[in-house]
C-alpha cells in the first residue's frame, strides 16, 4: 500500500512537471519576456455572424474573432452611418459577442449591408441578399417548421422504405448491388455534409475558428465515437443472427438522422436568412433526395424478415431530426452550431459506410466484387443527379 | 460506483460542452447596466437600450478639435512693415505626424497636423502683403507646405523637401491673387499626406476689402480610417455631424460669407447644398462679381469658392453634401438663424 501510494505520487509529479515548466515559460513570455515577441502589429478582427430584421430595427450579432480586445464604436447600413445601441456593451474581449441594434425602416426583399467600425477606424461588413422579417417562435411558426420537416424528412424516408419488399426478393448478387448502392448514396451524403459545413464556416465563421480543421476534428471524433458505440451495440445484441443487419440499419438511421438534422438547419436558416425562394427549392430537392435515404435503411434489413414496426421506427429516427433541425435553424440559428451538427453528421455517415462495407466483406469475403463496385458508382450518380434539383 | 475513467470522461464532456456553448450563444453578461439608456434616431424615434449607445450624431461629445472655434478663427500673422510700407505677415507653422485624435466618437486616427490641428490654421493676408512662413518639420517623415497662388518656383514646396525631426524652411511670397486657396503638404504620396490631414485654408483679401459680414471657413474633408481607398467619414471641418448637434448661430438679414475649400481625397467630387436661401457664388473668390445665384455647387478635388447669403426667416436650416452618401457619413450641419433685430435682448442658450 505504502509502495503504491509513493509510486502514485511519483506518477503525479512526472505528469505535472512538464506542465509546470510550460506554465513558467508561458508566464515568462507574457510577463518579463514580453519584449522578445513584441514584433508585428496585431490587427483587430470582428465577425458579424447573424443579421436579423425585426420591426423598424436591424439586429446584428457580432463577435470579436481577432487577437486583441476591441470597442465597437459605429454602425452603418449600406455604408450610411446610423445611431445604434450595442448590448451588453461595446467593449468586446476575444471571442466575446454582442448584439448591435440599429433602428432602421428596412424594406422586405431588398439587399442590405451592415457595417460596424471599431475604435481604430477599421470597418467590417456583412451583406444580406434579401431582407425578410425575422421569425419568432410562435405556435404557428413552430408547426410550420414541423410540417416542413415532415415533408423533407419523415415522408420521403418512409416512402423510400416501401422499396423493402422489392429488395427482399432480389437474388444475392443483385442484393449486394443494392447494398453497395446504399454505400454510394451515403458516401455522397457524407461528402455533401462536410462540404456544407465547410461552406458555412467559410461564409459565416471567422478564420480564427479554422473552419476546415474544425469540421475534420468534429467529423473524426463523431466517427470514432459512433464506431465505439456501434461495436458495443453489436456486442450487446450478442450472436443473434438478426443483430448484424438490424444494428447496421439502426446505425444508418442514426447517421441519416444527423444528416437530416443538418438539412433541417439549412432549410430553417435559409428561410430566416431571407432566402425564402431558396428555402422552397431546398424543400422540394431534399424531399426527392431523401427518398433514397429510406432505401438505404431498408437495404441491409432486406435479408431478414419484414419487421414493419422496427422499419417504421428507423424511418422516424432518420426523418424526425429534420423537424428539430428546422426549429433550431429557424429560431436559434447559429452558424457555429450548424457547422458542428453537419460535421457530426458527416462523421456518422462515414462510420455507417465503414459498417456496411465490413458487413459486405464478412458476407462476401471480398469487396472488389463487380456488383459492389457498380452499386457504389450508381449510388453516387443517383445522388448527384437528384442533388442538382436542390 | 463509477470508474475513474467514466468520471474523467463526464468531466471532459461537460468542459467541452461548456466551451462549445460559450461559442455558440452570445455571452450573457450579468453586469449589464440596470438603468436603460435612450437615444434618438435620425427620424426622431426614441429607442431604449440596456447596453451602450453608438451615436455619431446626438450625443454631446468632447472633441480635441473644436469645429466651432475653427469656423471663425483667422490667423493674420505677426504684422510689421517694410521700409517701403509693405505689410509683412509672419507665421510659424510646425508639422507633426504622430498625433492620435478621436475624430468621431470612439474612432481614433493618426492625424498629421500643421500647428496641431486638422485643418491647419486659416492663414489670411491682403493682396500685396509679404507673407513669410517659418516652417518647422517636427514629424518623422518629410513634409513641405505648398500654397496655391502666385509665387516663385522655389517657394512652391515641391522640390524643397523639408527633412524630418526639425527640418526648417522659410516660405516667402507676395500674397495673391485675391481669393480663397488651399495649402497642403506636397510630399509623395501626396494622397497619403493630405489624407492624414496636412492641409489648411489660405485667404487673400482684396486691398479694398470686402463688405462687412459674418465670415466663416468650411474645409470639406474626409478620412479613410481603414486605408481601403475609400473615405469612412466626411465632414465640414473634420468632425462628422458636429454642426448637426452644435448648429452654427447666425442672424437674420446679416450677410454671411463662407469660404469653402474641398480637400476630400479619393472621391472625384464633393458638393455643397444650402437650405432656405440661395447664395451668390464666387468661384475661387478671384472675381468680385458672382458667377451664380444658386443653392448647390459642385467641387472637384481642391476646388473652392466663396458663398455670400442672408437668411430672411429664423429657424434651423441644413447645409450638407447633396451627395447623400457624404452627408450620411458626417458631412452635414445646421445654421440656427436668430432674429437679428432681437439679438441683444436674447440670451444665447442653444447648444450650450
Amino acid at each position: 500500500m505504502e509502495v503504491k501510494r509513493s509510486s502514485n505520487v511519483k506518477t503525479a509529479v512526472s505528469v505535472a512537471v512538464p506542465f509546470v515548466l510550460l506554465a513558467v515559460m508561458i508566464g515568462y513570455v507574457f510577463g518579463p519576456g514580453s519584449e522578445l515577441i513584441d514584433y508585428g502589429i496585431l490587427l483587430p478582427d470582428i465577425s458579424i455572424e447573424k443579421i436579423e430584421f425585426v420591426d423598424s430595427e436591424i439586429i446584428a450579432t457580432v463577435r470579436n474573432t481577432g487577437p486583441i480586445s476591441v470597442d465597437v464604436v459605429m454602425a452603418d447600413i449600406n455604408d450610411r452611418i446610423y445611431p445604434a445601441a450595442i448590448e451588453p456593451d461595446k467593449h468586446l474581449e476575444r471571442f466575446q459577442s454582442a448584439i448591435v441594434r440599429i433602428p432602421f425602416e428596412w424594406n422586405e426583399g431588398e439587399p442590405y449591408a451592415v457595417g460596424l467600425t471599431v475604435d481604430d477606424g477599421t470597418r467590417f461588413e456583412k451583406r444580406v441578399d434579401a431582407a425578410a422579417p425575422s421569425i419568432q417562435p410562435t405556435i404557428e411558426m413552430i408547426s410550420y417548421f414541423a410540417v416542413i420537416g415532415t415533408y423533407v424528412g419523415i415522408i420521403p424516408v418512409l416512402i423510400g422504405l416501401l422499396w423493402f419488399p422489392f429488395i427482399s426478393k432480389l437474388s444475392r448478387n443483385k442484393y449486394k448491388f443494392f447494398l453497395a448502392l446504399t454505400v454510394g448514396l451515403l458516401l455522397f451524403l457524407g461528402i455533401s455534409s462536410a462540404e456544407e459545413a465547410i461552406k458555412i464556416s467559410a461564409e459565416n465563421l471567422s478564420d480564427v475558428f479554422n473552419g476546415v480543421l474544425l469540421v475534420a476534428t468534429v467529423a473524426i471524433v463523431s466517427f470514432l465515437a459512433l464506431n465505439y458505440a456501434g461495436e458495443k451495440l453489436k456486442e450487446r445484441a450478442g450472436a443473434s443472427k438478426l443483430a448484424g443487419p438490424v444494428a447496421i440499419a439502426l446505425m444508418i438511421a442514426i447517421g441519416i438522422g444527423l444528416h437530416n438534422f443538418g438539412e433541417g438547419l439549412a432549410i430553417g436558416a435559409a428561410i430566416v436568412l431571407g432566402e425564402a425562394a431558396l428555402g422552397a427549392f431546398l424543400i422540394v430537392g431534399f424531399a426527392l433526395h431523401n427518398t433514397t435515404e429510406g432505401f438505404a435503411i431498408a437495404a441491409p434489413m432486406a435479408r431478414t424478415k419484414l419487421m414493419i414496426g422496427r422499419l417504421a421506427a428507423m424511418g422516424m429516427i432518420a426523418g424526425v431530426p429534420a423537424i428539430f433541425g428546422a426549429w433550431v435553424g429557424g429560431f436559434v440559428y447559429s452558424p457555429f452550431a450548424a457547422v458542428i451538427f453537419l460535421a457530426i453528421g458527416a462523421g456518422a455517415i462515414f462510420q455507417v459506410i465503414v459498417s456496411i462495407m465490413r458487413w459486405i466483406q464478412n458476407e462476401e469475403g471480398k469487396l472488389s466484387n463487380g456488383s459492389v463496385l457498380a452499386g457504389i458508382a450508381v449510388g453516387m450518380m443517383i445522388m448527384y443527379i437528384t442533388s442538382i434539383l436542390v | 460506483m463509477f470508474t475513474n475513467r467514466q468520471k474523467m470522461s463526464v468531466v471532459l464532456l461537460i468542459v467541452s460542452l461548456g466551451f462549445v456553448g460559450y461559442l455558440v450563444f452570445p455571452a450573457m453578461d450579468i453586469t449589464a447596466q440596470d438603468k436603460p439608456e435612450t437615444f434618438v434616431t435620425h427620424s426622431g424615434t426614441v429607442v431604449q437600450t440596456t447596453g451602450d449607445i453608438l451615436d455619431p450624431v446626438y450625443t454631446i461629445q468632447e472633441v480635441e478639435f473644436d469645429p466651432l472655434q475653427y469656423l471663425r478663427e483667422f490667423d493674420y500673422g505677426e504684422v510689421s512693415y517694410l521700409e517701403d510700407g509693405t505689410t509683412l505677415r509672419e507665421f510659424t507653422i510646425v508639422a507633426e505626424d504622430d498625433k492620435i485624435m478621436e475624430i468621431a466618437p470612439g474612432i481614433f486616427y493618426n492625424v498629421w497636423t500643421f500647428n496641431g490641428t486638422v485643418p491647419g490654421p486659416t492663414i489670411r493676408a491682403t493682396e500685396g502683403d509679404l507673407v513669410r512662413i517659418h516652417f518647422t518639420n517636427n514629424g518623422s517623415k518629410e513634409h513641405t507646405m505648398h500654397f496655391h497662388g502666385n509665387h516663385p518656383a522655389e517657394m512652391d514646396g515641391i522640390f524643397e523637401i523639408v527633412g524630418s525631426g526639425g527640418g526648417q524652411f522659410t516660405y516667402e511670397f507676395i500674397a495673391g491673387p485675391v481669393g480663397v486657396h488651399p495649402y497642403h503638404c506636397h510630399v509623395m504620396p501626396v494622397e497619403e499626406h493630405i489624407g492624414h490631414g496636412l492641409y489648411g485654408v489660405f485667404i487673400v483679401d482684396p486691398k479694398e476689402g470686402r463688405q462687412q459680414a459674418d465670415e466663416m471657413v468650411m474645409m470639406l474633408n474626409g478620412f479613410d480610417t481603414d486605408f481601403d481607398g475609400e473615405n469612412n467619414l466626411y465632414a465640414a471641418n473634420t468632425i462628422p455631424f458636429y454642426y448637426q448637434h452644435h448648429p452654427i448661430q447666425v442672424n437674420t438679414n446679416e450677410l454671411i460669407r463662407v469660404y469653402v475649400v474641398n480637400m476630400v481625397g479619393f472621391d472625384p467630387i464633393n458638393n455643397f447644398h444650402l437650405h432656405g436661401t440661395l447664395y451668390r457664388y464666387y468661384p475661387t473668390g478671384t472675381d468680385l462679381i458672382p458667377s451664380e445665384f444658386t443653392d448647390m455647387t459642385t467641387f472637384s478635388q481642391s476646388e473652392r469658392g466663396i458663398l455670400e447669403f442672408e437668411y430672411e426667416y429664423t429657424g434651423r436650416y441644413m447645409f450638407h453634401a447633396h451627395f447623400t452618401e457624404f452627408s450620411e457619413k458626417g458631412w452635414t450641419g445646421l445654421f440656427y438663424v436668430k432674429d437679428g433685430s432681437q439679438l441683444n435682448k436674447e440670451v444665447y442658450d442653444y447648444g450650450s
